[in-house]
């Protein structure tokens, strides 16, 4: 399947999802998950129009403050993309990245979000394909899930 | 000519009120300045007359410059006496961590007031069963144990469980030169905190407070490690300082125990649970060993919305 089929099968169907305009943030980082994004806008890969991209100069510096703001103000879902584990230009940034994941999933029971409105993907300079993708696979998630409680449009 | 004040405590413990009184030698210098007309702990002042002799509708409070309330709002007679209070006073202070974020007693908001009442109040295994929530003697709650701004509007806040004396003359000294405004400068108790700190901690699960910590008690403050580098839960990173008044050692630390967070947040709009789990990721704990973090993290500061029942999932 070509990528711009795979793009019409979710318009298609989108009479069907519970969210069909959903609001998605993908934090990015500057170093792989954005390039990434640029090399997917280059290469002409269709994602939804739906992901709005933020881009951090790494994963490390994403407060769960910015996160928890976000889910609580309205948007539907966030998405956050850093380096693979080993490539983070700082380091380490998205070990701690990770480990602040675990904490923001365990807080979106407190503030009485679904699980699947938050995910960490790592995704490499390289790999704009994989970006596409996981952004689709991400909004098809959220467009699963009814709009977001906070949501007040 | 002294300044007229009234004070009065609403859903509070007196704690507030032992403060004032443990001002000590500056309450000297202040009181001249003072006139207190109304104050239910110390004076004997009815709202409806000596004898009762006032209409129940009508509660009779004085007119004053300042007003002082301590405690949050939980029942309807709270909420009158409170807004009574503000018509008759210009410069309205909230004392305390009840009053200005909700305190203790918002950990209800947890549960619906059904469920409090009917567990708290019914079937409380060593208490008799309490009159009937539909009794008129027993004030109808409120929908949610609310801080005091979320009823009247509110000059200044003096945060804390119970605010130290300091803050209290601070701001009583701001209104008697004429200000309006006063607030504690927002700094955290970690800024205040003398101990050692590496940024890390040996990982694993996060402690409760109940467990020893590590230091030789014939050593000062600053041999000792950051209580949440030992692993055990301290709030200080999420918490306003000044517990200590004007100079001094967070207290809780001064006693080597962790911070509970009793001065609350550190700024306005602030999530202290949000920036306290993130903390502890940032050292190397364990975010999913915190016990109870909803309760645990929300100490004092249950109004606003910080605590609610939990909303059910959608089940799917
Ligand atoms: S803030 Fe603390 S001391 Fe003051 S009324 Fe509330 S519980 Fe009591
Ligand atoms: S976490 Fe607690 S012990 Fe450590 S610096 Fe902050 S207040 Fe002090
Ligand atoms: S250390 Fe924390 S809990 Fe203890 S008195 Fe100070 S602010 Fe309150
Ligand atoms: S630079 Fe990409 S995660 Fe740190």
């Amino acid at each position: 399947m070509s990528e711009s089929t795979v793009c019409q099968a979710g318009v298609e169907q989108d009479a069907m999802v519970q969210n069909p305009d959903p609001l998605v943030l993908a934090f990015c980082c500057n170093w792989c998950a954005y390039t990434a994004a640029d090399l997917a806008g280059t290469s002409r890969l269709q994602y939804p129009p739906f992901v709005r991209i933020v881009r951090f100069m790494c994963t490390g510096m994403i407060h769960p403050n910015l996160i928890i703001d976000a889910l609580t103000k309205g948007a539907d879902g966030v998405i956050v993309c850093g380096c693979h584990p080993g490539d983070c230009h700082y380091i380490e940034g998205n070990v701690r990245m990770k480990s602040r994941a675990e904490a923001i999933e365990l807080m979106l029971e407190d503030f009485g979000l679904e699980p699947e409105r938050f995910r960490l993907e790592w995704v490499g300079a390289s790999e704009g394909v994989k970006f596409a993708h996981v952004m689709r696979d991400m909004t098809r998630q959220i467009q699963d899930l009814p709009p977001s409680p906070y949501r007040t449009d | 000519m002294p300044v007229k004040v009234v004070e009065d405590w609403l859903n509070a413990c007196s704690g507030c009120e032992i403060s004032i009184l443990n001002i000590g030698d500056p309450l000297l210098d202040l009181l001249p300045n003072l006139e207190f007309v109304h104050m239910t702990a110390l004076v004997d002042h009815k709202f409806y007359g000596q004898l009762g002799e006032k209409p129940v509708t009508e509660m009779e409070i004085p007119e004053a410059t300042v007003g002082i309330v301590s405690g949050g709002v939980r029942n309807e007679e709270q909420k009158h006496e409170l807004e009574q209070i503000r018509k008759h006073v210009k410069v309205l202070i909230a004392l305390g961590s009840c009053a200005t974020y909700g305190g203790i007693p918002a950990h209800a908001n947890m549960w619906k007031n059904d469920e409090v009442f009917e567990k708290i109040n019914r079937h409380c295994s060593s208490t008799t069963p309490a009159p009937d929530q539909q009794d008129l003697n027993v004030p109808p709650w409120i929908p949610t144990c609310t801080a005091v701004d979320e009823v009247v509007n509110v000059d200044i806040r003096i945060p804390g469980c119970p605010p130290h004396p300091d803050w209290i003359v601070e701001a009583l000294t701001a209104v008697l030169n004429g200000q309006t405004s006063w607030s504690l400068p927002e700094r955290s108790v970690c800024d205040t905190c003398p101990v050692i700190r590496e940024q890390k901690s040996g990982g694993g699960a996060v402690k409760r407070c109940f467990e020893n910590l590590e230091f030789n008690p014939e050593e000062g403050l600053d041999k000792m490690r950051c209580i949440n580098e030992q692993g055990v839960l301290c709030l200080g990173p999420v918490t306003l300082a000044g517990c200590a008044g004007k100079s001094g050692v967070p207290r809780c630390i001064q006693a080597r125990t962790p911070c509970r967070g009793c001065f609350g947040p550190i700024r306005k709009g602030a999530r202290p649970m949000v920036d306290m789990m993130g903390s502890l990721t940032s050292v190397g704990l364990d975010p999913k060993t915190v016990v109870d973090r909803r309760a645990i993290m929300n100490r004092y500061i249950g109004g606003h919305g910080f605590l609610t029942p939990l909303p059910a999932r959608p089940a799917r």
